[in-house]
């Protein structure tokens, strides 16, 4: 599990062509195969296919999704803006999540971004997977589950390419279930 | 000792950076609101036209309507006076009236959130926080409102909307002490919002002319007292009969029963 | 979708793990994290207190303490060392945090591969955002000369790289809001009677009469400023306030002249030659400093209280009383100079007179009167000049007109030149901190401007309106995570004890996410067009630094001082013996402007209208906090203030839902509520400035209440300054998709 999460952590990064790469692809495509998700792998391939540019059209789509937009920004990928308070970076549940990092002895490598952007947040999971089944029912449970579940449904809602509606649901499939 | 609150509306701007501070200071959720102002007119009055403000908080009232209606279980609380050390316990709900300085205060670890108190307000002056619960005892929030900022004041500081406020119209202090600031502005005629049916004592005073006075007391003067909702007001009945039940030792008896309602209806 | 393998069949199966799916391969070896030692939970309740914070919500600069827990920024308080704003800081200021951690501000430099206005933004790296700024720009300056560029700053961090594009790129072509749209005006007339720029430099706390021109304090909140005139006020100052609306002033005024907009100019008239034909001005001060008395006197005799009545629409009873008040206080009086001044397109005007009659009450100098703090200078350190060609592509001068510009260059001669191409092509445009689309009357007009440039950036903190326009957008660090600004003052009271202070900006947080500074960027851009060898700092605390040691003081001394310093101050009254007012300006005849104040009476608004007039709201600054949840929160629209017997003739209620359409036929595409009041002259309308955001990119601020500015088009400018004049458009009330005639 620690690599899936660590996979899944990886796919919600901003989309550079050093990791966005075709040996990344192909993990992404055989994991579907692995868990029989036909229709999702056939979309995908039929879309990267049929683009001009693939790369750029997933990072204008991560920037519209995440980062600016128009309308707006639809899917700010931190938890206090869905989640406990007023829609703002760096409120209850981003200080509680940062609280748990450091309770299993963790804390952000760099200080530029806040502990509930959803990449820590999956890399975090990764971590408790090695070793602290409990400590990751409990992060699932209390931190990450409550907000993901409305920012999958806003990203599954608006988004315009197959890659991140893929992406959520892998997310989804693999922080849903108990163990 | 009776905290209370000044208002001089001769002074105030209406600038809400006391709202804005006491947001910040308190994690106060942005569509609720500890402390408010309303900005009143321009509106004829007799005494000609007015505009003015109605920066508005908890009263800390003589006789606390919200008090009374907790439902939360009663227990033995110890109070201490800052000043003397002295002490005192009384029995109290998750609300109560603080003994020494005349705050009303919540027991935040307590609160089942069920806003009976925030119904009981005449003044709007509480607001139930749902980011937040007891969960383990089954709450549904945590009720919040304006403390008077008692623990900042214990550390010698000021409440945080007095503190900020570039105008110095919040005035805060010690009511008893005839030599205080806000005891003096009493003296001049600051007024509570009362009427006949809501006379509950409000330590939270306005003071301002002729005109602006007129026009805060008949737009912002509660004119009746509420009725709370049919469950929690339920909820708040029950509690004196819930208390009979503990101190009777009743809740055993009550369990028993139960259990073997459901033992019997296994035999059927 | 459908799951077809639960999560658990899935790690049953032999197959995957990490055996089949090389999935460590293709994650970067980085990760988020890094071990920690456990810190108990206790120690992460408290705050620590860092102090050095200079705020910049708006431009007053209160001085800052920041509370911050475990890097977060919990809370921002006055620094109770502060002798300007002390503890207080007003509520723009508390709401400071909600601009920090503001979901939609801006985080990494972004890439249109959209169109203009309707952009699609992309994530791009500072590399790549520089390497396109530097080489954009060149390629302008190559083909089109230096003057091809065009730029429109606002804000302390615009300040070092405009000096880049004046000094070094070398174009005049600058347009600053703060100016143009707001207070140059004011700046310029003193000058040309005082001989120096005024700032709001009255001594209201000392004051026996306190005379403000549509100054609404209380919902214009500038913290050491309101604390002087509420101390006026509390020591028994007559309050006197010239305003269309009963203002939160005018609220609290001993007399409020509901004079008709337009003509405030008529009013000063008539009040100063009452008190020149009744001897009831200050002979000696006029003596001693005052030029041209006698052309003065000549030039505004016709301005009777009864022909002022009649233009100004107030009794001449009141205009007396109004002058025998300020009379009877004299010189202990304040004649506000103003700060947003920008109205009628005749505002030079109104100005001038303001600063006359201060002379004329022998108001300078003096406790109550136009007093200027001695503060201490601080040297800047910015960008040498080194551009070459002098004053050959300077539109003002290649125009000859509007002789009494603030600096940089008229805002409409640069949009001209832009439209028309003539007197040449602007195709390069620099957007720093400034809302061009809020803060410049007539948004189509700016739009067509910029459609045609070759092209454009952005640097802002938040996503506003202009920045739509952007080719590349770059986010800027906020006022709390970089260095800045070195605020200097004095105490707030002058006959306090005597004192200076500097405090320089210092963050109070990292910044975050990819978000750089002034310095770094603009050295950036400076190093790809070739002026690599011109840079004189190489970061925001280098510059600082250096600055400081002029003073004989470093960031590591204010540090240990709580973020302010404070020595002696001087006494500031006084009038140098050499101190001259101008009554009559001589050099403004020469330039064939009206050298003694006088009233131009400009349009009225045509059947059916009324005059739009615009003010602030003590919760925002201009269009900038539109989006801060709490402040939005506080005032979430700008009621449309109307009059009760207009409205009750009109069948509307107090919260009708509206909207506005202008005389031009420009309807505003967001809507506002009615304010029913007695409060409002039958004759106007009024609402708060900055609502109505149309970038949608604004989360809160989207469309919340309705915008002034794009009711705004027609242009009204100012002769002697090129300055907007923007109360000059009128509109109808639009409900339910009907637009209603408004009665006279």
């Amino acid at each position: 599990m620690t690599d899936i999460f660590r996979f899944l952590a990886q796919s919600m990064r901003y989309p550079a062509s050093e990791w966005f790469n075709e040996d990344f692809w192909s993990v992404l495509l055989s994991l579907l195969d692995e868990l029989q998700w036909q229709e999702d792998k056939a979309e995908l391939i039929r879309v990267k296919a049929g683009a001009k540019d693939f790369l750029e059209d997933v990072q204008i789509e991560h920037t519209r999704l995440f980062i600016n937009a128009i309308p707006h920004v639809v899917a700010a990928p931190y938890a206090s803006v869905h989640c406990k308070g007023d829609g703002t970076l760096y409120g209850m549940i981003a200080e509680q999540t940062k609280k748990f990092y450091r309770e299993k002895g963790f804390a952000l490598a760099k200080e530029n971004d806040l502990p509930d952007h959803i990449v820590y947040e999956l890399e975090f999971l990764a971590i408790l997977a090695n070793d602290d089944p409990d400590g990751q029912k409990k992060f699932l449970e209390t931190l990450f589950t409550p907000w993901f579940k409305i920012f999958k449904s806003k990203v599954l809602e608006e988004a315009h390419h197959p890659y991140y509606r893929v992406v959520m649901n892998l997310i989804d499939f693999f922080t849903r279930e108990e163990l | 000792m009776q905290y209370g609150m000044i208002i001089d509306l001769n002074r105030c701007v209406g600038c809400h950076a006391c709202t804005i501070a006491c947001k910040a200071e308190w994690d106060v959720p942005v569509d609720k609101e500890r402390n408010w102002v309303r900005r009143l007119g321009p509106a004829n009055t007799p005494e000609g036209l007015a505009s003015t403000y109605y920066p508005g908080l908890c009263n800390h009232c003589n006789e606390p309507s919200c008090v009374p209606v907790c439902p939360a279980d009663v227990i033995e609380k110890t109070f201490t006076d800052s000043k003397t050390g002295q002490t005192k316990s009384m029995e109290v709900a998750a609300t109560y009236k603080d003994p020494f300085n005349g705050t009303v205060q919540i027991d935040k670890d307590r609160c089942l959130g069920c806003g009976a108190c925030a119904d009981a307000c005449p003044y709007g002056a509480r607001y139930v926080n749902t980011d937040i619960k007891n969960e383990e005892i089954g709450g549904e929030g945590i009720a919040d409102k304006c403390t008077y900022c008692v623990t900042r004041v214990e550390k010698g500081l000021e409440p945080a909307c007095v503190q900020t406020c570039l105008a110095n119209a919040r005035i805060f202090g010690d009511l008893d002490d005839p030599n205080s600031e806000v005891a003096k502005y009493v003296k001049k005629g600051a007024k509570g919002l009362t009427s006949p049916a809501v006379n509950i004592g409000p330590n939270s005073r306005y003071y301002g002319n002729k005109k602006d006075m007129y026009l805060l007391t008949t737009t912002s003067t509660p004119t009746e007292m509420p009725s709370a909702s049919l469950r929690r007001s339920l909820m708040a009945r029950l509690k004196p009969e819930m208390r009979k039940v503990k101190n009777f030792g009743l809740l055993g008896l009550a369990g028993a029963v139960l259990v073997s309602g459901l033992t019997e209806d296994k035999k059927e | 979708m459908s799951f077809k393998v639960t999560r658990r069949k899935f790690l049953q199966t032999a197959s995957i793990a990490a055996a089949t799916l090389p999935l460590a391969k293709v994650v970067s070896a980085e990760t988020g994290f890094v071990r920690d030692p456990f810190t108990p939970p206790g120690s992460l309740e408290g705050t620590q207190t860092v102090t050095g914070g200079v705020c910049e919500m708006c431009f007053w600069r209160c001085q800052l303490v920041g509370k911050v827990r475990d890097k977060k920024l919990v809370k921002l308080e006055g620094n109770p060392k502060s002798i300007d704003n002390g503890k207080s800081i007003c509520a723009r200021g508390n709401a400071g945090i909600k601009l920090l951690y503001d979901p939609d501000r801006l985080k990494f430099p972004l890439k249109n591969v959209g169109e203009r206005g309707k952009p699609v933004w992309k994530q791009i790296s500072w590399q790549e955002a520089l390497d396109e700024c530097g080489s954009k720009l060149k390629a302008v300056q190559d083909k089109y000369g230096s003057q091809g560029i065009a730029m429109f700053p606002h804000g302390a961090s615009a300040k070092y790289p405009m000096d880049f594009f004046e000094k070094v790129v070398g174009t005049h072509n600058v347009s600053e809001a703060s100016f143009f749209q707001c207070r140059g005006i004011r700046d310029m007339a003193y000058m040309a009677t005082f001989g120096l720029a005024p700032d709001e430099n009255v001594d209201m706390a000392n004051a026996k009469a306190i005379f403000l021109i549509g100054c609404h304090f209380g919902e214009n909140v500038h913290v050491s400023h309101v604390k002087k005139y509420l101390k006026g006020l509390e020591n028994g100052a007559k309050l006197i306030v010239v305003d269309p609306r009963y203002s939160a002033s005018a609220a609290k005024s001993d007399i409020w002249v509901k004079i008709k907009p337009a003509t405030d100019t008529a009013f000063l008239l008539a009040v100063m030659n009452y008190l020149v034909q009744k001897d009831k001005y200050d002979k000696k001060f006029v003596e001693a400093h005052c030029v041209g008395f006698e052309e003065f006197k000549k030039g505004i005799s016709h301005a009777s209280l009864d022909w002022a009545a009649k233009i100004c629409d107030v009794p001449a009873k009141q205009i007396q009383e109004v002058a025998e008040v300020l009379a009877a206080s004299a010189p202990n009086v304040s004649v506000h100079p103003g700060r947003h001044v920008s109205w009628y397109g005749t505002d030079f005007q109104r100005i001038r007179a303001h600063a006359c009659l201060t002379a004329l009450l022998g108001a300078i100098g003096v406790k109550g009167g136009f007093v200027k703090g001695k503060g201490v200078k601080v040297k800047g350190i910015t960008w040498p000049t080194v551009a070459e060609g002098g004053e050959e592509h300077n539109l003002r001068l290649m125009a000859d007109k509007y002789h009494y510009a603030p600096p940089g260059t008229p805002t409409e001669l640069i949009r001209d030149a832009c439209i028309t191409g003539k007197p040449y092509p602007i195709k390069g445009c620099v957007v720093w901190g400034q809302n061009p689309m809020q803060t410049i009357p007539n948004q189509q007009k700016m739009v067509d401007a910029l459609k045609q440039m070759d092209f454009i950036m952005c640097v802002d903190v938040m996503p506003t309106d202009i920045t739509m326009y952007a080719d590349i957008l770059l986010p800027e660090a906020c006022y709390l995570e970089r260095y800045d600004f070195i605020k200097t003052g004095t105490q707030w009271n002058f006959t306090d004890k005597q004192q200076q202070y500097i405090a320089p900006r210092m963050p109070l947080v990292d910044a975050m996410f990819e978000r750089k500074d002034e310095i770094w960027i603009t050295n950036e851009i400076a190093k790809r067009m070739g002026y690599g060898d011109k840079i004189p700092v190489n970061s925001l605390e280098e510059k600082i630094n250096k600055e400081l040691a002029g003073v004989n003081l470093s960031i590591e001394q204010l540090k240990k001082e709580d973020g302010i310093h404070i020595q002696d101050g001087k006494d500031p009254y006084g009038v140098p013996e050499d101190f001259e007012v101008q009554l009559y300006n001589e050099d403004l005849a020469d330039k064939g402007y009206p050298a003694v104040p006088t009233y131009i009476a400009v349009e009225e608004a045509p059947k059916g209208f009324t005059r739009l007039v615009y003010g602030r709201s003590p919760v925002h600054t201009f269009n900038r906090t539109q989006n801060n949840v709490w402040l939005h929160n506080a005032m979430p629209v700008n009621p449309l203030w109307l009059n009760d017997e207009i409205a009750m003739k009109m069948g509307l209620k107090d919260g009708d839902e509206i909207e506005l359409v202008n005389s031009e036929g420009v309807k505003s595409s967001s809507k506002t509520v009615i304010k029913v009041t007695p409060g409002i002259r039958k004759d106007t309308v009024y609402m708060a400035h900055g609502y109505g955001s149309k970038n949608p990119l604004l989360t809160v601020g989207f469309h919340a209440g309705a915008d002034d500015q794009q009711l705004i088009t027609k242009l009204a400018i100012d002769p002697e300054t090129g300055c907007n004049g923007m109360r000059n458009n009128f509109v109808k009330i639009v409900k339910d998709g009907k637009s209603l005639d408004i009665p006279a």
